[in-house]
């Protein structure tokens, strides 16, 4: 499904973020990246879902270079990607329901279909109570779930998700790193970047661990 | 189709939510651009109805050949049929009494008329030429002022002449204004959506990482300006409305001291539409070239 072929990222200043990288991940497979900070765990992620380009080598998502893409075609892969962002990215100035019914509207799916599967994934987080509530009142944990029910609602067979439980206290993570798992549990790919060992060793699966823009295997 | 039509309806309803949640400055942004376009709008009536009012005026060339009082029949039969040469287009008789009648009725100078002892009017030909170049003019006004008979010949068009070709400039000067102006338009749309976009930073970013295209991204920025653009027009025609009410009574009490019908023309619909229409398309375009600037610097620095 994802393939870097001696894939190098250099930002603009001369980091170097990964050097000669040359990773395969499969269709179904949960991937965890780990490595301190700035070791190119991000950048991974960024590569994958073309947000950043590649200096050399390629990165292919199901068969399309997408160091190559079109600026136009950018929006058509990232559709059916899931993106979990350490800080969220949620609007505040609306509601829960209606952050996560965002990729469906850019989607162009009907208002009231929209509204129904924003409803569902919003049960599976466990937050379809709050559906009203606006981001702001909503913990951590709420926030986390809410992100994670955006990048859901669209069911992207790809899920990419930048240090999912970073700023959360243990139970919540827990939640979440179950929450994974039941995605997992049901085709989704999942590549996670994190520094959470034992939600690591929970769900087990395969690991990257970057140093320094090098990639060695491992697993739980 | 039906996902196309969505996202119109979605960029449509957004756009009159924007406007709605902020009605001040969105009605502050249509009456800058109302009172911008009033100025050329206003010019083009005012121009209009000095059009129609030339338009009531021999705007051809024309001679008045006035006849003698003591002229003879052989004398007047003679005029009459040298006009009849083909170098004539056109040749209209008007008798003493008849002059006499229409100025008394059309200038208001009935008591006058009335009160005199005779009719001092003369008979009088009002002659289009066909070939209406100055030296063909020239040649048959005196050519009719030396047939026998004529008391005086007239050459009545040079005042309407002119007035048609001030009037043709003062049309070339709106078209140059209106160009200017439809400049100021799209600015002023323009500053109006970068404002918008720079408000709404962060919903753009967000929308750009899951997957919206520059089109979803534009369009509601569009529809903004294409709202507002119409609102303009609207805030324009309301100006000229309310210019024209203050205007009717003093323009005819004018016209009426110099016996004249005239009255001012309001705006005909298809120039009320083609004003929306103006206003409307300049702001998209404003618009357009904002929003594309403004998101390409949103995203450079995000």
């Amino acid at each position: 499904m994802i393939s870097f072929s001696q894939v190098t990222k250099r930002y603009p200043g001369g980091h170097e973020a990964l050097s000669g990288i040359d990773i395969t991940i499969a269709q179904g497979e949960l991937v965890f990246l780990t490595g301190h900070s700035g070791a190119g765990k991000s950048t991974f992620l960024k590569l994958i879902a073309a947000i950043e380009r590649p200096t050399r080598g390629v990165v292919a998502v199901s068969g399309q270079n997408v160091g190559r893409l079109s600026r136009r075609a950018v929006p058509y892969l990232r559709r059916n990607i899931g993106l979990v962002f350490q800080d969220h990215k949620l609007l505040f100035d609306r509601s829960a329901i209606e952050n996560v019914v965002l990729p469906l509207d850019i989607a162009g799916v009907e208002r009231r279909e929209s509204l129904k599967r924003a409803r569902a994934v919003l049960d599976k987080v466990g937050l379809l109570a709050r559906e009203k509530a606006n981001p702001v009142s909503l913990s951590g944990g709420e926030q986390q779930r809410l992100c994670i029910a955006r990048a859901l609602v669209a069911r992207p067979a790809l899920l990419l998700a930048d240090e999912p439980t970073g700023n959360l206290d243990a139970g919540y993570a827990a939640d979440i790193m179950s929450m994974f798992r039941d995605f997992h549990q049901v085709g989704t790919t999942l590549v996670i970047a994190t520094h959470d060992e034992r939600a690591i060793a929970a769900l087990g699966g395969r690991i990257l661990h970057f140093d320094h823009g090098r990639v060695a295997e491992g697993s739980a | 189709m039906i996902g196309w039509l969505h996202h119109q309806k979605r960029a449509l309803t957004s756009a009159l939510r924007t406007l709605l949640r902020q009605p001040l400055s969105s009605l502050l942004t249509a009456l800058a651009m109302g009172v911008a376009l009033s100025l050329p709008a206003g010019l083009y009536l005012i121009l209009d109805n000095l059009g129609r009012l030339a338009g009531e005026l021999p705007a051809q060339p024309e001679i008045s050949v006035y006849l003698a009082a003591d002229a003879t029949a052989a004398q007047k039969a003679t005029l009459a049929e040298r006009l009849k040469k083909p170098d004539i287009e056109r040749a209209r008789f008007i008798a003493r009494d008849q002059a006499l009648a229409a100025l008394a009725t059309e200038q208001g100078l009935t008591d006058i008329a009335a009160g005199l002892p005779e009719n001092p009017l003369p008979d009088a030909w009002v002659v289009r030429p066909r070939d209406t170049t100055r030296d063909a003019l020239n040649r048959l006004h005196d050519e009719l002022a030396r047939l026998p008979g004529v008391a005086e010949t007239q050459l009545d068009s040079a005042w309407a002449e002119r007035l048609q070709a001030l009037l043709a400039l003062g049309r070339t000067g709106v078209w140059l204004l209106t160009a200017l102006f439809a400049i100021a338009l799209a600015a002023i749309s323009g500053n109006a959506i970068r404002a918008q976009v720079l408000a709404r930073r962060d919903e753009i970013l967000v929308s750009r990482l899951i997957g919206a295209t520059d089109r979803y991204v534009r369009r509601p920025f569009l529809y903004l300006g294409a709202v507002q653009g119409l609102l303009g027009g609207c805030a324009a025609a309301a100006v000229l409305a309310l210019a024209g009410l203050i205007l009717r009574d003093p323009v005819e009490h004018l016209a009426t001291l110099y016996g004249s019908a005239w009255r001012l023309h309001p705006p005909s619909a298809p120039e009320l539409l083609a004003l929306f229409a103006f206003t409307t398309v300049f702001s998209w375009l404003g618009a357009w070239v904002s929003v594309t600037r403004t998101l390409r610097r949103v995203e450079a620095g995000a």
